[in-house]
């Protein structure tokens, strides 16, 4: 097991490194740089490029973004806040960014458990279908979608939710955009708790439980809602991930100050070093978290760890 | 042990969401931003954030106008544009127009309490050249305010202590010019040239301009919430301000909104006092009285490959191009307010240089018939029936709008063209006519200061905008004789001679200009007062009264 862990949290290091490589390379191939400005002369520009080391090759400057990346220095920014460390910007944004992500996860987690259960328990009777019909939308509409209809509802007509973030109201203020990106959440951990549940219900220690008597609550959260979590927590960690891209647009009908609207402009300003950083941290999140499932998931299913402990 | 995760994870969220339910309530009541009947702040939408609050690296214009929100410069504008007195109490210009002397205002402070002296200028000026500092508007003190050994000092030649800026005393100022340069009074009130505190600045070091605690002010308003990037932030009025008598409003409250329907519905419901609305939109909403159109200065126009483009060469094809589209149509199309354009320098700039449209007409018009001739000899010429042109153009919605519209008016108006668009990202677009990939592109310009050079100082041999590499010597010697040659000081003859310029670049169709661009505004009955500028401060909220 442990060496297990270790080979897994090597080569996670490893493809870190790899995904900063091809970011510093991508962004050295996009069109422009942060400066060209059609008023800046080439005498500027020049002085510009050699402050910011923007004129040494490729190689040096990768090396010394990953010597000062070690460091916990992720530079400065070119563009959207001339001169401030990446680290400053991140500070604040990434906990909102975050904590509308966690609402969106454990609202579309529980509501997607309950609608997926529901449906499995009556399954082919009208509550199936309107499950089914929910998680179909929950899926095929793109979260800004939801944004825009829930912000022209709830926040225009009824003015139950503020319309913008507001800092003095964090939560009041994420409640319309955790809505929004938890309907893909909701919907496929849904049809997801459908499926498994109708197959553990068909299941023959099932019958066996049954037949020994048990209660219909017991029997259900027991054994048959225990069994079918296993796969259902391997689907979820993946979604929390997703809802941070998700969450681009979404910032930005909300006027949230994430780290997502953050990206997006840093992107359409060849803002080098805070595009790196966020996507970085964006892989750093993606790959902790797929080890962390790989390594829980060795812990939960007896299978999985004596299969891997074998190699 | 599972099931006790879940009673957990389902416990957790029932609470979050409660919390997240039951503060709306108290959450409406909470937003100072939403317009509290008690306050006077003035609710202002913009669409990017700052990007940087140093007076000295700042570059675009909302940086620009939330600094001088709480900054001012020796000059600041009046409601039409014009430089009025400000820091400045007073100035001499000496008789060869190559010395400005600035007398300071005795009652203007810091928001430290410490006086603005003449030495906050010399110290800001300074930073502005200086290749450490890299300020990306060094141009503006050389190239544009012709400061004496500013060139050189942005070049690394010579310490910038040699600038030609020093402190007679706490309160005068003397600037030396190479050349005397009628504009240079409206360039102290461009952000570039405001002052900037030694002391202060050496205290905050590299945070700078970057919080409430490392910005001083000494303008109309002071910021009192702020962070680098931030989607919102607030000003106070500054009662310690020298003009604080003349300043109706308590505050302003920004907040960065990008999604052109959320700031449509916040305007709407009104938790905003101002907001810029999308082409689009502009339908819904244009019978609104509170909807406004605003200029923003900005020449859109097509340039042509004059150098490597064997088509257009030939003047007679350029000719007909310029004449063959048919701009009334163009901002019918795009009904945001913008303005038909025959003239290389937008309209309504600069005391309205180009008030006369049909100046040119002779080389430019909406003249189909005009067109057909002009293309009939052109192809002639050639000895071709038939030409196929390719524009570049933004990946945007006005460019392609106005794009769709070129490529048929030219097409319906001149047999055998075929025109294709090619869209890009701006940047590439930009990179591309920097180096001569294309044959027509589409592109604008916006005025960096309010004279007519600032758009003419273009065409010139081997100027880097002169994307079609026209060249000419007439020209050049009527450009150099107004910039530092002997017109400068003579500023009738040389408004004259500016008219010689442009005509030449009509008759030799140089550029196809086709709009001047407009900005589609909405702004509250109830708010008067709000100045909208072409250059420099596109907002000024100084003499702003919300009722």
């Amino acid at each position: 097991m442990k060496k297990y862990v270790l080979k897994r949290v090597l080569t996670s290091i490893g493809t870190l490194l790899a995904i900063v490589l091809v970011l510093f390379i991508l962004m050295h191939l996009m069109p422009g740089s942060p400066f060209n400005d059609e008023k800046l002369t080439d005498v500027q520009r020049e002085v510009i490029y050699a402050k910011y080391g923007l004129d040494d090759p490729i190689v040096v400057q990768f090396g010394r973004y990953v010597v000062n990346m070690c460091k916990g220095d992720f530079g400065v920014s070119y563009k959207i806040s001339k001169n401030t460390p990446i680290s400053q910007l991140i500070e604040t944004r990434l906990p909102i960014s975050i904590g509308i992500g966690f609402y969106a996860v454990a609202r579309g987690a529980v509501i997607g458990l309950i609608l997926g259960l529901l449906a499995a328990l009556k399954r082919d009777t009208i509550i199936d279908t309107v499950c089914t019909i929910v998680s179909v939308i929950g899926v095929s509409v793109p979260s800004y979608v939801f944004a825009l209809g829930l912000s022209y509802t709830l926040g225009f007509k009824w003015k139950i939710f503020p319309m913008l973030y507001d800092s003095a109201d964090a939560l009041g203020s994420s409640v319309m955009p955790s809505i929004a990106l938890s309907m893909f959440t909701m919907a496929s951990i849904a049809r997801f708790t459908r499926t498994e549940m109708i197959e553990v219900l068909g299941s023959e220690y099932m019958l066996l439980a049954e037949s020994k008597g048990l209660s219909g609550t017991k029997l259900i959260f027991t054994h048959a809602l225990r069994n079918a979590l296993i796969p259902i927590i391997t689907v979820l960690a993946p979604l929390v991930v997703d809802l941070m891209t998700g969450s681009l647009v979404v910032e930005k009908i909300f006027a949230i100050p994430g780290v997502g609207s953050l990206l997006v402009n840093a992107i359409q300003s060849n803002d080098y070093n805070v595009v790196i950083a966020l996507s970085f941290i964006y892989s750093a999140m993606y790959i902790v978290i797929m080890l962390v499932v790989d390594i829980l998931y060795g812990i939960i299913d007896p299978r999985i760890r004596l299969g891997k402990e074998g190699d | 042990m599972k099931k006790r995760i879940i009673a957990f994870v389902l416990a957790a969220t029932m609470v979050a969401g409660m919390t997240g339910c039951g503060s709306k309530s108290s959450d409406s009541a909470s937003q100072g931003a939403a317009g509290a009947a008690t306050s006077t702040d003035l609710n202002v939408m913009i669409e990017t954030g700052v990007e940087s609050l140093d007076p000295q690296q700042a570059t675009d214009g909302t940086s620009f106008e939330v600094i001088a929100d709480y900054t001012d410069g020796l000059m600041q504008m009046d409601a039409d544009g014009n430089p009025i007195n400000a820091i400045a109490e007073s100035y001499e210009i000496s008789e060869d127009g190559c010395t400005y002397t600035f007398k300071l205002r005795d009652d203007a402070n810091w928001s430290n309490g410490k006086p603005v002296t003449a030495a906050d200028f010399v110290f800001a000026w300074q930073r502005a050249v200086d290749p450490e500092v890299a300020s990306e508007y060094a141009y503006m003190l050389s190239d544009i305010g012709q400061i004496v050994n500013a060139e050189e000092i942005i070049a690394g030649e010579k310490d910038k202590s040699e600038l030609g800026v020093k402190a007679v005393d706490d309160k005068t100022l003397e600037v030396q010019l190479n050349v005397p340069v009628s504009y240079f009074l409206s360039l102290m009130y461009f952000p570039t040239f405001y002052p900037v505190n030694e002391e202060f600045f050496t205290e905050c070091g590299d945070t700078f301009a970057t919080s409430p605690e490392t910005t001083l002010s000494n303008g109309a308003f002071v910021l009192d919430d702020y962070e680098p990037a931030a989607t919102a932030f607030h000003l106070t009025k500054n009662e310690d301000y020298y003009d604080a008598s003349k300043v109706s409003l308590t505050g302003l409250d920004y907040q960065v909104i990008q999604d052109s329907q959320t700031a449509l519905m916040s305007y709407q419901s009104n938790t905003l006092d101002i907001t810029l609305v999308n082409g689009d939109q502009v339908e819904q909403v244009s019978a609104d009285p509170e909807f406004n159109t605003i200029g923003a200065g900005y020449l859109w126009y097509v340039s042509p490959n004059i150098k490597d483009v064997k088509e257009l060469q030939n003047l007679n094809i350029r000719l007909a191009l310029t004449n063959a589209i048919n701009r009334e149509n163009v901002t019918s199309q795009l009904n945001d307010g913008s303005l038909p354009t025959y003239t290389a320098v937008p309209r309504d700039f600069s005391a309205d240089f180009s008030a006369d449209q049909d100046k040119f007409g002779a080389y430019c018009a909406d003249d189909a018939t005009a067109a057909a001739k002009y293309w009939e000899a052109g192809l002639k010429e050639l000895g071709v029936d038939s030409i196929t042109l390719e524009m570049k153009v933004d990946d945007d919605d006005a460019p392609k709008k106005v794009a769709t519209v070129l490529k048929s008016e030219w097409e319906e108006t001149l047999p055998g063209l075929t025109v294709d668009i090619v869209t890009e990202p701006k940047k590439q677009r930009v990179q591309d006519l920097q180096e001569g990939e294309f044959e027509l592109g589409l592109t604008r310009w916006g005025p960096d200061y309010d004279d007519p050079m600032t758009y003419l100082g273009m065409w010139v041999t081997d100027c880097a905008n002169n994307y079609g590499f026209w060249s000419n010597e007439e020209y050049d010697s009527i450009i150099a004789e107004c910039t530092t040659g002997e017109l400068c000081t003579e500023l009738d003859a040389r408004r004259e001679r500016l008219y010689d310029a442009e005509q030449l670049v009509m008759e030799d169709a140089v550029i196809f200009p086709i709009y001047t661009a407009a900005n589609a505004t909405l702004v509250k009955a109830n708010v008067s007062g709000i100045e909208f500028h072409p250059v420099a401060l596109n907002r000024v909220y100084k003499n702003t009264v919300k009722e």
